[in-house]
C-alpha cells in the first residue's frame, strides 16, 4: 500500500491492530524485522520506519471513525502507558465506557516520561492519544492507584472490570555507600522530571551507571540539559551491553563517553552533595544465567570519577505497593503481577493485567500487544463467554510462505536523514527525521510478499457486489467428507518447459515462443491484443518457423520419449492462422520429423495448409538456434532429410512443446492409491480404457495419456457411463424436486411491462447514464413499472424482482442488462418463482453490445441503450405465454453394429438398466475386431472377444439380432420404430434412441499384386494367419510392409489412423517368429501416435528397417523369376531401390459404406469420406444435430480397437442423458402451422434440417402439414420458406420482429 | 468531410453472429456506435419484409450475418 502510495489506506491498516502508528514508528526496536524474510536477500525491510513514515503522512484524525454500538458497563484502566491506551483503545471501539486512571498529570506512560523527547516529540504523543480518547476513552490525571482509589473502591462504583497497566516505574537500587546523597538522582526519576520539565538544566560531570536504554537515554538526555561530560560506566563489556546497538552508537556520535568493566563501590560525597564516584575495575568470568559472562572486581582497582551528578540505571521494577493488602491480586516471584498466560487476568476474578507491570521493564511493543490481548479477555468477561477458547499465548502462526524467488536484486536498506550535530548536542529537537516519499516507496517495494495476501482489505471495500466480505474474506480451507460410490479424474496435464533444454534457446531470446504464448500472441485478448507481432520489437513478422517435437518422442534427459499427439495438428492450425494474421504473405515453415495428422478430417486440414496456403514442411532434424541479438533474427541450423546441413534465418521460433504429466498429479496419484505408468499416465487397459488400477477410480483427458480435446471428450463421456454403470441403482436418490408456483394467466390482460435496468457495477453504469435510461423507460407504451438494480443476476436481486413482479402485477419483463445468450435462462426462472410464464421475457443487451463496446463515447452508448431498450420493450408488449411440450421416452435403445464400439454401449446401457436391440448384419458378433490378433500393448483380442460376446449374449437386457438388416425408420427421439429384417422375418422394434455403430472395413487393394498373388496380403489378413497360428510365416527370410495403401490419396484424402501401429506391431510379432527375418517398412509418415511411440522405438532397436519412400513417385510390385519385387524410391537416398520379399504385406485403408442407408433413414450426415459427421467435431463427438441418434467406433473414423471400445462407451453415456430423463421437453419457441392457410406445397417439410413438418395424413385437413414441436428447433428457416404465410415461430413472430424494427426509429 | 452517419441495422443469428457480438464485447472491442442489433433465431428466420421494413425505417444500411 504504500508502494502504491495509498497512505490513508495503509494508515487503516496498521490501525486496525496499533493504536499508537506514529509512536511505535518511532521507538519501537522492531522484532519483527528480525523475522523479515527479506534478510534472506539482503537486510528487512524498515517496517518500524515505514509505519512512522505512513503515520506521519497521513492525519491521523482524518480517520474514517469505526462505528461504536455503545454499551452500558463501564471498565476501568490503571496507567495510560502503552498497554492502557491500547486495551481502552479496543475496549472503546466494543462500545464500553472506558475511563483510565493516571497517577502522573501527564498521558502516555514511559512513552511521555522514559522516552527522550529527541526520539518521540511529545506532540506526536498527545495526538494519538487525543485521537484514542475520540473514541469516548476518558482519562482522569494524577490519580493513583492505592493512593486515591483501590480496586475495591471502583469496583463498588460500578466499573465491571479493572485492567492493571501500572507500569515499571520504580528504580532498582546500586546498593552502595551514600546512595542517597545529593546529586545522585535515578534514572527514571531523572528522564520523568527532564520529561515533566522539572529539570532543565544539567551541569558539571555526569556519570552513569548502567548499560539498557534508559542509560543511554539519560546520557543523550544530560548532554541535551547542558552537562560538561557525560560518561556512562558499564560493569561489562560493549558486546553484553543490553541497549540498542543504534542508540550506543547516536550516543557515541554526540559526545557520551562510555567506559566499560567498572563498577560503583561508593559515592564520595562532600558537604552532602555528591563529587565522584567510586569505582572498581572488573573483569569478565564465567557465563551466568542470561549466558553473559558475569563480571568480577578485579581486587584492589579501586579508583574515583571526579563527578557531579550520578544517575543509576540499572533496571527497574514494579511499584506494587498497592497491591497490599487484601486486593486479591497476587504477585509472582520476581514481584510482578501475576496473570493467566492467555487471557491475561490476574488471581481476582474480573481484574485483568499487563505491560510492564506483568512482564518487568520490556518494549512498548509488547506491552500493546498485551492491551489488545486483554481488551479481548475483557470484552468476552462481561460477555460472559469463555475467556481462553480458541486463543493461544502470542505468537507468529504463518507458515507456509510464498517461495522467495531466485534473482531479485539486492537493495539497501532506506535511511533516515538527521538533524545536524551542532541541534542534537543542544536541544530536544527529534533527531531522525522520517524517510522521503520515494525512499519509502522503494522500501516498500522491497516486500516480497510472504503471505500473498496483506490483508489490506481493501477488495472487501470495493466490492459493492458484496461477494467480498470480512467473513467471505476470512474463509479458510475446509476439509469435506462427500460420500461417492466412483470418482472421476481429470486433472489434465501440462506443457512441456522447453527451458529445460538450452538448444532451442528458449527464455535466452524473446522471440523463441512456446506454442501456447503463441496462442496468446494471435488471441485478440493477448499481450499485443491480437496483433501478430515478435514480443522483441512488436513488429510483424515476415517468417516464422514451427519446431516439433519440442519435449516428445526425445529420451534425452528432461524429455518424453512418447509422442504428445497434438502437436503437428495444432502447429498446421497456428500457421494458418498467423497466415491469416498476417497482412504480407507471411513465410510458415514446420520443421518436423513425422506429420501426425491421424485425427479425423486432420489430413485435410494438412493438405490445405501445404497445398492451397503454402506452409512449407521441413522434414528434418534442428540441432540449435543461434539468436541475433542485434537484428532479433533467428538462426535455425538443421539437417534435411538427405543428411545436408542447412540455415535458415527467422523472425520468430515457435516451439511445439508437448504434453507432460504434472508433478502434482503425479504425487496426488499416490494418494488416490492408482498405479501410473513408466510416463505418470494412469491408463493401463485398450479394453477397459477409462479404469484406473484402482475399480471404481476412473481417468479420462490427458491424465489418461496425451490426446487431443476430441479424445478427452470421448474419454469424459466413457467415464460418466461407466461410473454411471456401477451406480445405476442410486441413479435420482439424491436429487431435490423444487416447488413450482402456479403459472397465472395473463392472456388477454393489458400488458403490464416491467422493465429493470442494470448498473452492472460500473459495467454499465460507468459508461451509460442508466438513471436516464431508467427514466426514459418510463414513458414507454406498456411500461408499468421501472427500476434500477446494481446487479441484476445477484440472488438478493432475484428475490426482490420475484417480490416486485408480484406487488406490481407485473405481465412482461423486460430486464436491461448483458446478453440473453448468459442470463436469460436465469431471469426466465425468476419469472417463473414470481407465477408467470417464462416466455413473457426479453432482455436489451446494453452491456456486450452498447457499454463494453463504446466506452469513448457514453452519450451515444446512452442514446443506444434507449435504442435498445424501446425495441425489446415493443417486443415484450406482443410476447404471448407459450407452453414447452413433454413427451415420454421410450426407455430402449437400437444400437445399429455388433461390433466391439456397438457392444461396448449396449453393454454399458444394460447395466445402466435399459433394454437394448443390437442389430448386426453378419452371422457373427465381434465386427473387425475378429480379425485383430493383438492391440499394440500385446492384449489378446481374440480372448476378449470371446468373453465380451458371451457377456452380451447373454445379458437379459440385450436382445441380438444376426443377419439382420434395418429397412424402415420412423418416428424420432424418445419414440422411434425400426423395422428390422432378419431371416425374412421383420420385427418392429420400439426404442427411445439410436446409437449408430455400423462400423467400417477393409479397403481392398486393386494394384501390387493383390489378389493375384498369394503372398501379397492385406494388414488384417496377415493378423488372421497369426490368430490362426499359420506355420507358413516361420519359413519367411524377407517381408515389406507398404504403408498409406488407399490412404492419403486424392480419392481417399484421410489417413486410416490404425495401419502404421498394426505393421509396426505386426513386424515385431514377424521378428518374434523367425528373428532372423529382415522386415522392412516403407512409409511416408510414421504415424504410431501418443504412447505407441514406445512400439515404434522397440521396432527400430529390433532391427526392423524403417524407409521412407516417395509416395509420389512410382512404387512398383512385380514378379521377377517367381519372386516378388518391390521397387520405390527411397527419399533419404534419392534413388530407386528394390526389395525381393516372400511376403509383402499392404497396409490399406479402412473405408466407410459411403453410401449407407442408415443415413437416409436416421437422418443423419456423412462426411466427404463416407464416415458419419458429428454435430461438433470437439465438443459433441458422439452426437448428431438431430437428436436422439448417436454414433460411435469406425463409422464415426478410423480408430483402434481401444478408442473403439471407449467410443462406444461414451455413445451409451450420451444416450443415458436423454433416457434417465424419461421424458423430453421440448423449448416453447417452435413453429407452428396454421393448416387452414396451408398450401400443401411440402417446402417445409424438405427445407427442415430437423425433419420436423410432416404432412397430416388424417382428418379435415389431410394433406396440410404440421410441426411436430418436439424436433422443432425454432430456427425459422420453415416460417421464411412458407410462401402461404401459413406458419409462425412463436417468440419470434412476424409481429414481434417487426415491432422491433419499427421501434427503430422512434424518438425520444 | 461531411458528419453525416449512416444508420446500420443488423440481424444477427443468435447461435453465431449474436454470440460473436458479445464476445467482441466481452473481448472490449469497440466498433462506431450506429448500429441496431435485432436478434432472430437463425439467418433461415429472415424474410425480405423485414429488411425492406427496416429501410423504410430509415436505415441506411441492413445486415444480416449467421
Amino acid at each position: 500500500m504504500i508502494a502504491q502510495k495509498k497512505y490513508t489506506e495503509a494508515l487503516e491498516v496498521i490501525t486496525r491492530t496499533l493504536p499508537l502508528p506514529g509512536v511505535l514508528g518511532r521507538i519501537c526496536p522492531h522484532p519483527c524485522e528480525d523475522v523479515c524474510r527479506r534478510k534472506d536477500v539482503d537486510e528487512p525491510i524498515s517496517i518500524c520506519t515505514l509505519k512512522r513514515f505512513t503515520a506521519d503522512q497521513v492525519d491521523i484524525d482524518d480517520l474514517p471513525l469505526t462505528e461504536i454500538t455503545p454499551r452500558d458497563e463501564k471498565v476501568a484502566i490503571i496507567g495510560a502507558g502503552p498497554a492502557g491506551l491500547t486495551a481502552a483503545y479496543f475496549l472503546a471501539q466494543d462500545g464500553f465506557k472506558v475511563t483510565i486512571f493516571e497517577a502522573l498529570p501527564v498521558a502516555g506512560g514511559m512513552l511521555r516520561v522514559g522516552i527522550p523527547d529527541y526520539r518521540l516529540p511529545p506532540d506526536v504523543l498527545e495526538k494519538e492519544i487525543k485521537w484514542i480518547t475520540r473514541l469516548g476513552v476518558e482519562i482522569k490525571f494524577n490519580t493513583a492507584l492505592g493512593r486515591d482509589i483501590t480496586i475495591d473502591s471502583l469496583m463498588d462504583n460500578g466499573y465491571k472490570s479493572v485492567y492493571l497497566a501500572v507500569g515499571c516505574h520504580a528504580n532498582m537500587k546500586l546498593n552502595i555507600p551514600n546512595e542517597d546523597t545529593e546529586g545522585v538522582i535515578p534514572g527514571v526519576k531523572f528522564l520523568r522530571d527532564t520529561a515533566l520539565g522539572d529539570i532543565k538544566e544539567v551541569k558539571g560531570n555526569v556519570a552513569i551507571v548502567g548499560g539498557g536504554d534508559v542509560a543511554i537515554d539519560a546520557a543523550r538526555s544530560a548532554l541535551r540539559l547542558g552537562a560538561d561530560n557525560v560518561s556512562i560506566l558499564y560493569r561489562r563489556t560493549r558486546t553484553e551491553m543490553p541497549a540498542r546497538a543504534e542508540e550506543i552508537e547516536d550516543a557515541l556520535e554526540e559526545g557520551v563517553d562510555i567506559q566499560f568493566l567498572m563498577a560503583p563501590v561508593e559515592v564520595m560525597d562532600k558537604d552532602g552533595k555528591a563529587v565522584g564516584l567510586k569505582c572498581i575495575k572488573m573483569k569478565l568470568g564465567a557465563p551466568d544465567k542470561s549466558g553473559r559472562r558475569r563480571p568480577v572486581p578485579v581486587e584492589g582497582s579501586e579508583f574515583v570519577v571526579d563527578t557531579d551528578v550520578i544517575i543509576p540505571a540499572i533496571g527497574q521494577r514494579t511499584d506494587t505497593a498497592f497491591l497490599k493488602g487484601s486486593t486479591g491480586v497476587d504477585l509472582d516471584r520476581w514481584n510482578n503481577i501475576d496473570v493467566d498466560p492467555v487471557s491475561f487476568e490476574t488471581t481476582r476474578n474480573g481484574v485483568f493485567a499487563g505491560g510492564d507491570a506483568q512482564t518487568g521493564a520490556w518494549i512498548a511493543i509488547g506491552a500493546v500487544a498485551a492491551g489488545r490481548e486483554a481488551a479481548i479477555s475483557i470484552s468476552r468477561y462481561l460477555d460472559g463467554s469463555d475467556l481462553k477458547e480458541g486463543r493461544k499465548p502470542i505468537e507468529i502462526p504463518q507458515k507456509n510462505f510464498n517461495p522467495i524467488e531466485k534473482d531479485i536484486p539486492k537493495v539497501k536498506r532506506a535511511k533516515m536523514p538527521r538533524i545536524s550535530m551542532e541541534a542534537r548536542k543542544t536541544s530536544f529537537a527529534e533527531v531522525e527525521r522520517g524517510l522521503s516519499d520515494a525512499a519509502a516507496v522503494v522500501e516498500a517495494k522491497k516486500c516480497l510478499n510472504c503471505m500473498v495476501c496483506c490483508e489490506c482489505l481493501e477488495c472487501v471495500k470495493v466490492c459493492k457486489a458484496e461477494a467480498l466480505t470480512l467473513k467471505t474474506h476470512s474463509q479458510k480451507d475446509e476439509t469435506i467428507e462427500i460420500d461417492v460410490g466412483s470418482i472421476i479424474l481429470t486433472p489434465g496435464g501440462e506443457p512441456y518447459d522447453p527451458a529445460r533444454h538450452d538448444t532451442y534457446s528458449y527464455t535466452k531470446h524473446p522471440n523463441v515462443v512456446t506454442s501456447m504464448e503463441f496462442e496468446r500472441i494471435l488471441s485478440a485478448s493477448g499481450p499485443y491484443g491480437g496483433h501478430m507481432v515478435r514480443p522483441s520489437d512488436h513488429k510483424e513478422p515476415k517468417k516464422i518457423a514451427w519446431l516439433q517435437c519440442i519435449g516428445s518422442r526425445d529420451v534425452h534427459v528432461g524429455a518424453n520419449g512418447y509422442c504428445s499427439g497434438v502437436c503437428c495438428t495444432y502447429a498446421i492450425k497456428e500457421a494458418m492462422l498467423a497466415k491469416e494474421h498476417s497482412s504480407e504473405d507471411l513465410d510458415a515453415a514446420v520443421f518436423y520429423i513425422d506429420i501426425r495428422t491421424y485425427g479425423k478430417d486432420f489430413e485435410r486440414y494438412y493438405n490445405r495448409a501445404k497445398d492451397e496456403l503454402g506452409v512449407r514442411f521441413i522434414k528434418s532434424k534442428v540441432t540449435h538456434i543461434d539468436p541475433d541479438e542485434q537484428t532479433g533474427m533467428q538462426m535455425i541450423r538443421y539437417v534435411d532429410e538427405t543428411g545436408r546441413r542447412v540455415e535458415e534465418e527467422f523472425d520468430m521460433v515457435v516451439l511445439s512443446v508437448g504434453l507432460t504429466a504434472s508433478m502434482q498429479t503425479t504425487a496426488q496419484a499416490k494418494k488416490w492409491g492408482i498405479d501410473l505408468d513408466h510416463y505418470n499416465f494412469a491408463g493401463s487397459s485398450s479394453f477397459d480404457p477409462v479404469q484406473t488400477s484402482r475399480p471404481g477410480i476412473y481417468a479420462c483427458g490427458i491424465f489418461q495419456a496425451p490426446k487431443d480435446i476430441p479424445s478427452s471428450v470421448i474419454d469424459s463421456s466413457a467415464a460418466a457411463g461407466v461410473a454411471g454403470s456401477r451406480l445405476a441403482e442410486s441413479r435420482w436418490t439424491l436429487t431435490k424436486t423444487r416447488e413450482i408456483p402456479d403459472e397465472t394467466d395473463v392472456r388477454g390482460d393489458p400488458p403490464r411491462i416491467g422493465v429493470f435496468v442494470c448498473r452492472c457495477g460500473t459495467n454499465i453504469a460507468g459508461i451509460v447514464d442508466v438513471p436516464e435510461v431508467a427514466e426514459f423507460a418510463k414513458d414507454l407504451p406498456g411500461v408499468a413499472h421501472v427500476e434500477e438494480n446494481m446487479f441484476s443476476c445477484s440472488q438478493d436481486t432475484q428475490d426482490k424482482m420475484t417480490e416486485v413482479i408480484k406487488a406490481h402485477r407485473l405481465n412482461r419483463v423486460v430486464v436491461a442488462a448483458c446478453t440473453p445468450k448468459t442470463h436469460e435462462p436465469l431471469f426466465q426462472e425468476t419469472l417463473i418463482n414470481a407465477g408467470i410464464n417464462k416466455y413473457l421475457f426479453e432482455m436489451a443487451n446494453i452491456r456486450n453490445q452498447c457499454s463494453w463496446v463504446h466506452k469513448d463515447d457514453p452519450a451515444k452508448a446512452t442514446e443506444k441503450s434507449k435504442d435498445i431498450l424501446r425495441m425489446a420493450v415493443a417486443k415484450a408488449m406482443l410476447q404471448e405465454p407459450l407452453s414447452e411440450s413433454t413427451m415420454e421416452i421410450n426407455p430402449s435403445v437400437l444400437v445399429v453394429g455388433g461390433g466391439v464400439s456397438g457392444m461396448a454401449a449396449a453393454k454399458n446401457l444394460s447395466e445402466q438398466g435399459y433394454q437394448v436391440f443390437l442389430v448386426e448384419k453378419t452371422d457373427a458378433l465381434g465386427g473387425q475386431a475378429r480379425h485383430l490378433h493383438e492391440t499394440w500393448r500385446g492384449e489378446d483380442i481374440q480372448e476378449y472377444l470371446t468373453s465380451l460376446t458371451a457377456a452380451v449374449q447373454s445379458d437379459d437386457n440385450i436382445t441380438v439380432f444376426l443377419n439382420a438388416e434395418i429397412t424402415h425408420v420412423d418416428g424420432f427421439v424418445g419414440n422411434f420404430k425400426t423395422t428390422v429384417s432378419c431371416n425374412g422375418e421383420d420385427n418392429v422394434l420400439e426404442h427411445g434412441v439410436t446409437i449408430i455403430a455400423s462400423g467400417a472395413s477393409e479397403f481392398k487393394p486393386d494394384g501390387y499384386l493383390y489378389p493375384e498373388d498369394a503372398r501379397v496380403v492385406t494388414g488384417l489378413e496377415l493378423q488372421q494367419r497369426f490368430i490362426d497360428k499359420d506355420p507358413s510365416i516361420e519359413q519367411i527370410d524377407t517381408a515389406v510392409f507398404v504403408q498409406c495403401v488407399g490412404s492419403r490419396i486424392p480419392d481417399r484424402p484421410y489417413c486410416s489412423k490404425v495401419c502404421c501401429t498394426q505393421s509396426i506391431k505386426s513386424a515385431l510379432k514377424l521378428k518374434e517368429i523367425n528373428p532372423q527375418m529382415d522386415v522392412f517398412i516403407l512409409y511416408r509418415d510414421l504415424r504410431p501416435y501418443g504412447l505407441r511411440e514406445d512400439l515404434y522405438r522397440r521396432a527400430r532397436t529390433e532391427g526392423i528397417a524403417f524407409i521412407r519412400y516417395d509416395s509420389g513417385k512410382d512404387l512398383d510390385v512385380a514378379t521377377e523369376d517367381g519372386e516378388l519385387k518391390v521397387s520405390f524410391t527411397d527419399r533419404v537416398l534419392g534413388r530407386m531401390m528394390e526389395i525381393r520379399p516372400e511376403l509383402l504385406v499392404l497396409a490399406s485403408a479402412i473405408v466407410p459404406d459411403s453410401k449407407n442407408p442408415l443415413a437416409q433413414m436416421y437422418k443423419i450426415p456423412q462426411n466427404a469420406d463416407g464416415f458419419f459427421a458429428e454435430a461438433h467435431v470437439k465438443l459433441r463427438p458422439m452426437d448428431f444435430a438431430t437428436d436422439g441418434v448417436f454414433v460411435c467406433g469406425l463409422a464415426h473414423a478410423p480408430k483402434p480397437i481401444d478408442e473403439s471400445i471407449v467410443q462406444g462407451q461414451a455413445a451409451a453415456s450420451r444416450a443415458v442423458t436423454v433416457l434417465a430423463k424419461g421424458v423430453f421437453q421440448t423449448s416453447g419457441i417452435v413453429a407452428e402451422t396454421n393448416p387452414a392457410h396451408c398450401s400443401s406445397c411440402g417446402v417445409c417439410v424438405s427445407e427442415c434440417p430437423y425433419s420436423a413438418p410432416s404432412f397430416i395424413e388424417e382428418g379435415p385437413f389431410t394433406g396440410k402439414t404440421r410441426i411436430n414441436p418436439v424436433l422443432c428447433k425454432g430456427c425459422g428457416l420453415c416460417v421464411a420458406s412458407c410462401r402461404s404465410g401459413a406458419i409462425h415461430l412463436k417468440g419470434f413472430d412476424n409481429d414481434q420482429i417487426f415491432a422491433q424494427i419499427f421501434a427503430l426509429n422512434k424518438t425520444g | 468531410m461531411s458528419n453525416w452517419e449512416p444508420k446500420i441495422v443488423s440481424f444477427l443469428c443468435n447461435w453465431c453472429s449474436y454470440g460473436a457480438a458479445d464476445l467482441a464485447g466481452v473481448s472490449r472491442m469497440e466498433y462506431p456506435p450506429n448500429i441496431r442489433v435485432i436478434r432472430i433465431p437463425c439467418t433461415g428466420r429472415m424474410s425480405p419484409k423485414f429488411i425492406l421494413a427496416a429501410f423504410r425505417q430509415g436505415a441506411d444500411g441492413v445486415w444480416v450475418s449467421g
